[in-house]
């Protein structure tokens, strides 16, 4: 066989089944269009073709791919829930299946209502605004400004760029039209001569130190005509232009906010601006290192040879000797208790294995008496929690095991004047009372009511319980508020949590919240915490994480703002703690980061050198051999403990400032 | 010009690339009958949130994890895969994650790959499941095994697109769900209330109840409850994206939580579902009395005329006449059945006895067991019993730090004959196939 023959042979053998797949049978709709507005009903008619184009005698049976957004019975009775393109599936039954999809069209309903959020404003020629629409349809849906189309009646007047920016040219009035649909909504729009003759420029909370990096300085930008007389909504666009002492390529220097708070990440010099129509005004400002990194020694460590360490929990016992108790993962269903009286020299002092794989959480009670460990993995499937004696912690007893609706697992817990707050099967949290720790019982639960609603964490502080709740974020619940409490509770108990406020964020990656009052500024925060394994986890060798701390600060409970972030670009946050100013947090193979929160806090924390010390735990003889995973840290004595799920349990000290 | 040499390289690349492709497939077979007869299947260690191919070669007994697949979307929690299935083409393999966030999820992997291909979120603690040859379609029961003691749903996935296509409400605590041969209907149970239901896959409704106790009276056999329900409940509530369980949440909160939950100031609006939702537990006729026979399991024979169902809590196995829907034989076994499968010349009915830490294997034709063979280990859990019918594969739990295992039992010997260690707490286990 020549070579032409034998590949004239072989294409053969290689498009033929190609070429017999392409002969199928389908399924046709019979509907003109696809196409239906919200809440329209039609009826789908189909037939089903064999290869050669007969019809064939099959039942057609209908699905829908967006159940949520278009329903469709079996028969085909199709019914638009939500504008959008959605899809169903029709298909004939039984082993020689047809299946296809088809789009359907739902046509969002018409705007029917349009509110310019400025119409009430001055405007000045030579300015520009940024502008601000409520936009609704007939269904009472918030819709997006990018459906409208907007544009002046009088170019020469003001004129509308692609950015949604009112320029403001010449006096006189012209109409602002906004076209939504086949709807037209339009104001006149009175533009009056700009009299501004002069701005100045003032830091509002200047300090006679030196600004260090980090430091957020508030800029206020005041127009007034040539009378000195102030000129009221004039808008203001800040600036600057930065001059920073390392100029090699670097990267963001700075940021300024549009209320004027500026905040430098490295140092240099810089030239605030504020600008209004044609005059502006500027500042120069020199911007020093934070200079507030410290040493860092290792004191002492317990090193865990064959088992992942979980959480831990440091304690003076009623005896005047420091303890600690770590749990364990994805084991043997033990919690180790530690002497960490002299922490260079920490060592077991007694084990507690409960029917686990994992005791993910260990707490103790503020009088060193009782501790609670958290069961996951129960044989037989009943988890909860277990409340230990840990009076004399080197005879450490079980008082009770606690499964009352908890048997889905509890993954963590906190201990409040005698009560649990234990996370229940990631969807509640519920409430025990342990005034008797032989005889708990329930008072409380508390659930969220969103759909895919889940909890991670709980941690109460002045009464007030700080949920970590993924996608939902954190939320605050009154459980017995305190006049210590930042802002006022809303009269909640054990028995009756009460809601105070929440915030989510878009990630959904919220795991841990720690609240704090700022001791240099006064305002309280709530630092969430997130937790994401994008590289996945691999339980035998080294892991990175992802996720960052988010610092919210709540002016009100029903005011929350998240203003900056403490970001490691190569790892990811777990636990931390905020004590004097200062946050301790784990940051899994990032290790433990000790970090300055001091002052107003604005923008990404870590480019502000606000790093005090950097810990990387890691040990030759570890579950996992030098690798670091810290899971999280706890000051204590002026020490820093801290578990890392590769090693075990350390202890650290802080030293001098290194600069 | 030489004109062997004239053919353009593309066409020639193809071309070689056939044969070679032909020759390959001719070689399969045959290289195959070289090795030994290798049996393999999938399980599941719940608390090590990973899924393993199991194989068994049956000339040496020799068995051996060849796959370790990580599965689950939060690594640092134990997130529970609990049920598998294969499709029928056997090219991919589904687990359901029980424990989720809070709900659980359906995961679907390519068992060439192991690559993750979708995922579908289910309700709560999803568990049991099997694609029906005839709708193509995926039944999957919520099990709700932590929850309240309240109504829970099967699920009706596309496997394909991994798309939700129905949710219908069933008993208390559904588990064990097998498809009959046909893959028109399928049967599970329902753990606390006593029964055992027929489920029609073409119609997406409950078909039949059959009450499993002794003197427990079946109150509907027909006219059950279906996805027109569900649908009703969706044009009530499209706007929230909410399910049924989360309904039921709602719906179920005390007075005393409705004053501490969010939904005491969100809750208006919503009474319509509630009223609906009263609607359809009427129609589900669920049974107030204690559960005395705690079924966990239901497996059709492979003739469709009986099904067999485990009593965990009565430690029997109960056979029922699919045609008259009556209880025809209850054979009592060892302590607390759990899962259970007929194999497929449908003559014994293997049992895992949890609480005996045995594997029961019944002669279906005496009614008599003719072994209990002891397990590896605590907590036997799951059955699955190889396409030759002669093996049975079955997961063991093991306690804390113990690990799984998957115990082979010869149905000839009736004999254990390999043990084979997985991750911690085996439990779903399916049989994929048979090397020859």
């Amino acid at each position: 066989m020549n070579v032409k023959v034998l590949s004239i042979f072989c294409l053969f053998l290689v498009i033929t089944p190609f070429y017999l797949g392409a002969q199928e049978s389908q399924i046709r709709l019979l509907n003109p269009s696809l196409e239906l507005r919200v809440n329209q009903r039609i009826q789908l008619e189909a037939e089903v073709l064999s290869a050669e184009g007969e019809m064939l005698p099959d039942t057609v049976v209908f699905f829908s791919r967006a159940r949520r957004s278009l329903v469709v019975s079996r028969e085909g009775e199709l019914q638009a829930i939500k504008p959008g393109i959605h899809t169903i599936s029709a298909m004939t039954l039984g082993t020689d299946r047809i299946r296809q999809d088809f789009e359907v069209m739902v046509l969002f309903p018409p705007i029917t209502r349009v509110d310019w959020e400025q119409a009430s404003h001055t405007f000045y020629t030579g300015t520009t605004l940024d502008l601000a629409f409520e936009v609704r349809d007939s269904l009472d849906a918030v819709r997006s400004i990018d459906d409208l189309i907007i544009s002046s009646s009088n170019q020469s007047i003001f004129s509308v760029n692609e950015f949604n920016q009112l320029s403001l040219h010449a006096a006189g009035i012209a109409q602002l039209n906004v076209l939504a649909g086949t709807e037209l909504f339009s104001w006149p729009v009175e533009v009056v001569e700009n009299k501004a003759a002069s701005m100045s420029l003032a830091v509002t909370n200047s300090s006679s130190e030196a600004i260090k990096t980090g430091d957020v300085l508030h800029f206020t930008a005041s127009v007034m005509e040539l009378n000195g007389k102030p000129l009221a909504n004039m808008p203001v666009q800040y600036s600057f232009v930065a001059y920073p002492d390392d100029q090699l390529g670097q990267g963001s220097s700075a940021q300024i906010a549009q209320d004027g708070r500026f905040v430098a990440n490295h140092p240099g010099k810089y030239a605030i601006i504020a600008r209004s129509g044609a005059i502006q005004a500027s500042m120069n400002i020199t911007v020093e290192p934070r200079k507030v990194r410290r040493s860092l020694e290792v004191v002492g460590k317990g090193i865990v040879p064959d088992v992942k360490t979980s959480d831990l929990w440091v304690w003076e016992g009623v005896d005047g000797r420091d303890y600690a108790i770590t749990g364990t993962w994805g084991a043997r269903g033990e919690a180790f208790l530690w002497d960490v009286t002299d922490p260079s020299n920490i060592h077991t002092i007694d084990t507690v294995q409960v029917d686990a794989r994992t005791v993910n959480d260990v707490k103790v009670s503020e009088d060193g008496t009782i501790a609670v460990i958290t069961r996951e993995g129960a044989s037989n499937r009943k988890n909860g929690i277990i409340i230990l004696d840990v009076t004399k912690p080197s005879e450490t007893t079980i008082l009770s095991e606690y499964t009352d609706g908890l048997t889905g697992g509890v993954h963590n817990t906190f201990i409040y004047e005698n009560h649990v707050y234990a996370v229940n099967n990631g969807r509640k949290y519920d409430i025990i009372n342990i005034e008797d720790p032989r005889n708990p019982y329930t008072v409380g639960v508390f659930e969220l009511d969103t759909p895919g609603h889940s909890i991670h964490d709980v941690w109460i502080e002045d009464g007030i319980a700080y949920s970590s709740n993924w996608g939902d974020g954190v939320v605050v619940v009154d459980v017995g508020s305190t006049n210590s409490a930042d802002m006022p509770g809303a009269g909640g108990s054990p028995d009756n949590p009460t809601p105070l406020g929440s915030y989510s964020y878009p990630s959904g990656w919220n795991h841990a919240a720690f609240p704090f009052k700022s001791k240099s500024t006064g305002k309280f925060y709530v630092a969430a915490g997130d937790e994401a394994f994008p590289y996945g986890l691999d339980t035998q060798g080294p892991n990175r994480a992802a996720g960052w701390i988010h610092f919210i600060e709540f002016d009100g409970w029903d005011n929350p703002d998240e203003v900056a972030r403490y970001q490691v670009p190569e790892a990811g946050s777990h636990n931390y703690w905020i004590e004097n100013d200062v946050m301790y947090a784990a940051f899994y193979n990032g290790g433990l980061r000790v970090v300055d929160v001091s002052g107003d806090l604005m923008g990404d924390l870590y480019e502000q050198g606000r790093e005090i010390a950097l810990f990387l735990p890691s040990d030759p003889n570890a579950a996992i051999p030098n690798s670091t995973f810290t899971w999280g840290p706890q000051p204590y004595k002026g020490l820093i403990f801290l578990s890392d799920w590769n090693s075990g349990i350390w202890a650290v000290k802080l030293g001098e400032v290194q600069n | 010009m030489n004109t062997n040499q004239s053919i353009p390289l593309s066409m020639l690349f193809p071309a070689i690339m056939g044969l070679l492709m032909h020759s390959a497939l001719l070689l399969v077979p045959f290289s195959l009958s070289l090795n030994a007869q290798v049996y393999q299947v999938y399980v599941a260690a719940e608390s090590d949130d990973v899924v393993q191919r199991v194989s068994f070669d049956a000339n040496t007994n020799q068995g051996w994890v060849d796959a370790t697949i990580n599965v689950g979307k939060l690594p640092t929690e134990t997130e529970g895969p609990h049920g598998l299935t294969l499709s029928p083409d056997k090219k991919h393999w589904f687990v359901t994650i029980a424990h989720g966030n809070p709900y659980g999820y359906l995961a679907k992997y390519s068992t060439e790959t192991h690559e993750l291909m979708g995922t579908v979120d289910l309700g709560l603690f999803p568990a049991s499941m099997e694609i029906s040859e005839f709708t193509g379609l995926l039944y999957v029961v919520n099990f709700n095994l932590h929850g309240e003691m309240e109504p829970s749903t099967m699920m009706i996935v596309d496997p394909e697109t991994m798309d939700l296509v129905a949710e219908l409400p069933t008993g208390i605590m559904p588990h064990g769900t097998r498809m009959n041969s046909t893959g028109r209907k399928t049967y599970h149970v329902s753990m606390m209330s006593d029964e055992l239901l027929e489920v029609d896959t073409y119609g997406f409704k409950i078909a039949r109840r059959l009450a499993l106790a002794p003197n427990q009276v079946t109150e509907t056999t027909t006219e059950e409850t279906g996805v027109e329900d569900l649908k009703e409940l969706l044009n009530m509530d499209q706007s929230s994206g909410s399910r049924m369980g989360w309904m039921k949440e709602m719906n179920n909160q005390s007075a005393s939580s409705e004053q501490h939950s969010h939904s005491s100031s969100t809750k208006t609006g919503h009474d319509s579902d509630v009223d609906a939702l009263e609607h359809i537990e009427h129609k589900a006729h669920m049974h107030d009395a204690a559960s005395q026979i705690k079924p966990t399991w239901a497996d059709p024979h492979p003739n469709d005329a009986f099904v067999y169902v485990a009593g965990n809590g009565s430690d029997e196995l109960i056979e029922i006449d699919v045609k008259k829907w009556a209880i025809t034989r209850r054979i009592p076994t060892g302590k607390a059945p759990y899962n259970l499968e007929v194999s497929t010349n449908g003559k014994w009915l293997v049992s895992s006895l949890k609480g005996a830490a045995a594997t029961s294997v019944v002669d279906l034709s005496t009614g008599e067991e003719l072994a209990q063979i002891a397990n590896s280990r605590r907590v036997s859990h799951g059955v699955a019993i190889s396409s030759d019918s002669k093996y049975a594969f079955i997961s063991v739990e093991g306690i804390g730090g113990e690990a799984g295992s998957v115990d082979v039992i010869s149905l000839e010997t009736l004999e254990r004959v390999a043990v084979v260690e997985t991750g911690k707490q085996a439990g779903g286990i399916s049989f994929f196939t048979l090397i020859e």
